[in-house]
């Protein structure tokens, strides 16, 4: 899935998978387009941050813009100042990981006068198998505290229904429908559907009727191969 | 209602309010800090209280006061913030009062940082605060484990009118996995006829109280104390073991690392190496039973923690001199890995000879 505009934030509920779609995402555009940077706007996650997975984008030479080194651990919420940079590189595709419901959207909300003028798309992502997005109304309340902490508007959706290693086609097409009556509900529009590549044959028949993008999860646990 | 996915420290908060909590206070610290987020939004849908205290110390001491009236109460914190809650600890089981108390552990000493470290075994298996007196421990190693203990370390806290700990690392606190809440098994409890809720004319008042000026009387209190934590040693002791009967060695972890060492132990399994597990799952009492069949005919066991050696002297006092025992350790919030414990394994056993 190839990015629509130049600069995408990426948001969501807490634990909704935003930071490995943006991942997935950074390397998808890099097939195509020469400079590419990430920033990790994550102020509420102490662990499986973008910033974790440094040493990815060092190899496939995507920047990385992160709170410098000795600060990634710090547990404070600050981001890097060198975002403007790229935010204003037209040559830049520029992928924004922000942190998870209201109080990572919040982040976003002081570049204000930057979005005006360069107009970002706003992704909310949507894991229909996490507590309190699981029905319409916690859904839709999320997206409009998102909104009003990132003084944007939410441009587009990602349904992202999973249940980890244990996910099944079954909660890819619940997740599919929650997020498409969402989207008509809510006229936000549905851009696909994200499917880990661990199901891809599985999903093969859903990927030739829908929107998908399939991806890879770089956040592994100590015991995950 | 099926699976979830949620991250280790909501499901604690989760399964406290299904096992019937409807008290927390607490105070934000990494990484457990979404427990508290959780509770806040959750225990006010459920008729519950949330109250985020001004400190630590004031957490503690309101679920002194919650759990003197006979309700299910709770509060977390991690390292710095859990030394923090002794003095009110010791009053709770100087008091008998039930209540769980949650340590999602960080790296130390000190403020330490907030990666993922097991080194405050000792402050919670060995007593932590002042006076002689014992916690039972549950360590759960993955989410759904923790749906099971945060139950169980409730019904253990009413059945001995005693506060019992949950500890994981900061991982299991921060990692996402499926979950799913089921029944729960309702077990018997006695009546909190202790609870101070008012008398209505019915009999004297109710002290709940830690405080015994007349040391012949305190002394009967510590013998009384000390009987309980007696049958808690007997009864409530958790472990899990994975191919220790043919094993020649066998690693000794909890939590999280239990997890990585399985991985590690297949390995070897694979190469020939004959290798096993004990995984305990209440720190105190410390299972010994597993240690005392098994010390006689295996060759050794090794310890693995995520802290300087601290879980492996319980290991040495069950095992008492009939096997060696060894230890891997990483410190600081550096988590070990399966290569490590393998190469352990491999150093220890004087390598794969087949």
């Amino acid at each position: 899935m190839e990015m629509n505009k130049r600069i995408t934030i990426l948001t969501g509920h807490f634990g909704s998978g935003k930071t490995e779609i943006a991942i997935n995402l950074a390397l998808n555009e890099k097939k195509i387009h020469n400079k590419i940077a990430i920033n990790d706007l994550d102020i509420i996650n102490p662990y499986f941050r973008s910033r974790d997975v440094s040493d990815i984008f060092e190899q496939l030479d995507i920047e990385l813009i992160a709170p410098a080194n000795r600060l990634q651990t710090s547990d404070l919420p600050i981001v890097s100042g060198e975002i403007y940079r790229v935010l204003h590189d037209q040559r830049y595709r520029v992928i924004i990981d922000a942190g998870g419901d209201k109080d990572g959207a919040m982040a976003l909300g002081q570049y204000y006068h930057e979005w005006k003028e360069l107009k970002p798309e706003l992704i909310f992502v949507l894991n229909a198998n996490r507590p309190y997005v699981s029905t319409f109304e916690g859904a839709r309340d999320t997206i409009e505290q998102i909104e009003q902490a990132a003084r944007l508007q939410v441009t587009g959706m990602i349904n992202n229904t999973n249940i980890g290693f244990e996910t099944s086609m079954e909660d890819i097409h619940k997740g599919y429908e929650f997020s498409s009556r969402l989207s008509d509900l809510l006229s936000i529009p549905l851009l696909y559907t994200s499917i880990s590549v661990d199901i891809e044959k599985e999903a093969s028949y859903f990927a030739k009727r829908h929107r998908v993008m399939f991806i890879k999860r770089y956040m592994k646990l100590p015991w995950e191969g | 209602m099926g699976k979830v996915l949620m991250k280790g420290n909501e499901v604690i908060a989760e399964a406290a309010v299904q096992a019937g909590c409807k008290y927390f206070f607490g105070y934000p610290i990494t990484p457990q800090s979404e427990l508290v987020a959780y509770m806040a939004r959750r225990l006010p849908e459920v008729g519950g209280l949330f109250l985020q205290a001004e400190s630590e110390i004031a957490a503690i001491n309101m679920v002194y006061g919650a759990a003197g009236t006979g309700v299910r109460v709770m509060t977390s914190s991690s390292s710095p913030g859990f030394s923090l809650k002794q003095e009110g600890i010791s009053y709770l089981v100087g008091s008998e009062l039930p209540a769980v108390v949650v340590n999602v552990v960080r790296g130390g000493p000190g403020l330490g940082n907030i990666q993922p470290a097991q080194s405050d075994y000792f402050q919670v298996t060995k007593g932590g605060g002042h006076g002689d007196y014992n916690i039972p421990v549950l360590a759960p190693a993955s989410l759904q484990e923790i749906v099971e203990l945060t139950s169980e370390a409730f019904d253990i806290a009413d059945r001995y009118r005693t506060p019992v700990i949950l500890m994981g690392d900061g991982m299991l606190g921060q990692m996402m996995e499926p979950v799913e809440f089921g029944e729960r098994n309702e077990s018997e409890l006695p009546e909190k006829k202790w609870a101070t809720t008012g008398t209505r004319g019915d009999g004297a008042p109710k002290i709940i109280t830690s405080l015994e000026l007349n040391a012949e009387a305190l002394e009967q209190r510590n013998h009384k104390l000390q009987q309980k934590f007696a049958r808690i040693k007997e009864n409530e002791v958790r472990y899990e073991t994975y191919k220790i009967d043919d094993a020649d060695y066998i690693i000794v972890a909890f939590g999280t690392v239990a997890r990585i060492a399985l991985n590690a132990i297949n390995k070897a399994r694979q190469q020939g190496l004959k290798v096993g597990l004990i995984r305990p799952i209440s720190l105190w009492p410390f299972p010994e039973k597993p240690f005392f069949e098994t010390r006689d005919r295996v060759k050794g066991y090794i310890a693995v923690e995520m802290s300087a050696g601290q879980m492996v002297e319980d290991v040495r006092l069950a095992v008492n001199g009939h096997a060696a025992v060894d230890f891997f350790g990483r410190t600081g919030g550096v988590v070990p890995t399966q290569e490590e414990i393998y190469q352990k394994l491999l150093s220890v056993s004087g390598g794969i000879t087949v």
